[in-house]
């Protein structure tokens, strides 16, 4: 008995699950009442009576941004990609029509400046929802049939033009506009409110509610803002010399005599502060200081480190010495890393 | 501050009657709004199920004479609450409740859900299947009354 009546309690409770969309669109609630009596002690017939009426279609929907910072770019930089998540809280099937755009100036999403836009603006609904832009797959420009109480993520994707510096913003901005399921791969018009007094038959309404400055309630669209920040690799080169012998002292503190060896260290440093700002295809050149004679014997040392101040002497040999000019190229420098050129002369 | 609620006028609601034997029997079932009142201030407004959409506030209202000459006993009016709509209390005294689709009925107070692990908790309004008024005493020739509930839509 009690094994009966716990399946019909979690029989009552999945009968009717409540989604936070609710009730589904175009559903009739029916309510039947049933009247029991008697009269002289004699049950009568019980009488019964329903009336119907049908839930109309509310239009809730959200776009939000699923970047908790900016996302940093370098200049020149393509296809990098914001992410939002447009949500279908209505209580009925919809297509949605995206539109991006770049709004100007103004403080962006994550606090920059919007300074700029961005090149070759364009956006694709994640075809897999997996959060990851796949070119190949990726490919579609609405969202088709999205049901109640679904998402589906979008990204918005664009090209870094060159010539930004570091802390340039560029803001976008995706919006969303409820539109009719109709037929599955096409997008369905824009869905119109129902005006006027209510109809026998299914009424839209539009409920969803403004989250943002400018962003209108009731009228079935949202939008969200993402942004674009730049961080460019800032390199700067330092050239410093130590003597290393001479001719007399050998290497207890040198003398800068004729004879003795010098040398010279190039180098370069990233102070970018972020980790996608990779300096690459290094060339450094540098003439020889007069009077000097290159030191072919040690060669050329490239991609040391540094301590402080001090060049470490862990380069590899490399580069090239023709005409005067001692010439090297280092490998990529990363944010925060300095590596160096080290050659070495003699004193005429 | 005092806000003052007027109800207003009764607008058609859905609306249901049958009549047999000697007994009539309405079901209305009315959307509760909170609108701008001709003075400008809130107001609390019973409209017909016009435009309805999850979330309204419903109220049930079901009415009963005896048209016959002798008095009728035995009296009850039970109403299963909708699937899609949430019972939400304000009910007329002398109610009823099942939580199990109408094969036990109690004062909510005393009944109780059973999860699926067989554990029991108290049963709340949101698990009410169905309420019932059983009037005692005998309803005279002629008498008519008016029960009602309110609900929520899904």
């Amino acid at each position: 008995m009690l094994a009966t009546a716990s399946v019909l309690a979690a029989a009552a409770f999945a009968a009717s699950p409540a989604a936070a969309a609710g009730t589904a669109a175009g559903t009739t609630i029916t309510n039947n009442v049933t009247l029991d009596y008697k009269v002289g002690g004699v049950a009568q017939t019980a009488l019964t009576t329903s009336d119907a009426f049908t839930v109309d279609r509310k239009i809730v929907l959200t776009v939000v941004s699923n970047d908790g910072s900016t996302v940093s770019v370098t200049p020149g930089q393509t296809s990098v990609v914001t992410t939002f998540t447009v949500t279908n809280a209505s209580n009925a099937t919809l297509d949605f029509a995206l539109t991006p755009s770049q709004p100007a100036g103004g403080t962006a999403a994550h606090g920059g400046t919007d300074n700029f836009n961005a090149n070759n603006l364009r956006l694709y609904v994640d075809s897999n929802n997996n959060g990851v832009f796949d070119s190949a797959t990726d490919t579609a420009t609405y969202i088709d049939q999205l049901g109640a109480d679904d998402s589906r993520k979008v990204f918005v994707v664009v090209d870094v033009p060159l010539g930004r510096s570091t802390g340039d913003v560029a803001a976008v901005k995706l919006n969303a506009v409820a539109a009719e399921a109709t037929a599955a791969g096409s997008l369905g018009n824009a869905v119109v409110p129902s005006t006027g007094a209510n109809t026998n038959s299914m009424d839209t309404v539009f409920a969803e509610s403004g989250n943002l400055s400018g962003n209108l309630q009731y009228d079935g669209q949202e939008f969200a803002l993402g942004d674009y920040t730049v961080s460019a690799a800032a390199l700067s080169v330092s050239k410093t010399s130590r003597i290393v012998s001479d001719p007399v002292n050998n290497t207890t503190n040198p003398k800068m005599i004729p004879g003795a060896v010098v040398e010279y260290c190039i180098a370069v440093a990233n102070a970018a502060g972020s980790s996608n700002a990779i300096a690459t295809n290094i060339a450094v050149t540098d003439n020889l200081p007069a009077e000097t004679t290159y030191l072919s014997a040690f060669g050329i040392k490239l991609n040391g480190t540094v301590a402080g101040s001090t060049c470490n002497p862990d380069g590899t040999a490399g580069g090239s010495f023709a005409n005067g000019i001692v010439s090297g190229s280092l490998a990529d420098i990363g944010a925060g890393v300095t590596k160096t050129l080290v050659f070495r002369v003699t004193v005429n | 501050m005092k806000i003052w609620l007027a109800i207003l006028a009764l607008v058609a609601p859905a609306a249901a009657f049958a009549a047999g034997g000697n007994v009539s029997l309405s079901s209305d079932v009315f959307v509760e709004r909170v609108k701008p009142g001709p003075d400008g201030k809130p107001a609390v407004v019973r409209e017909a199920p016009g435009v309805v959409t999850p979330g309204d506030k419903l109220v049930f209202e079901l009415g009963y004479r005896n048209s016959g000459a002798q008095p009728a006993t035995g009296f009850a009016l039970t109403d299963p609450i909708p699937e899609s709509v949430t019972f939400a209390g304000s009910e007329s005294p002398g109610a009823t409740f099942s939580v199990d689709g109408g094969k036990s009925w109690g004062p909510l107070a005393s009944l109780k859900v059973r999860a699926a692990d067989g554990t029991a908790r108290p049963a709340t309004r949101a698990d009410v299947t169905h309420i019932r008024w059983s009037f005692a005493q005998a309803i005279p020739a002629g008498a008519s009354g008016k029960v009602s509930f309110r609900g929520v839509v899904k």
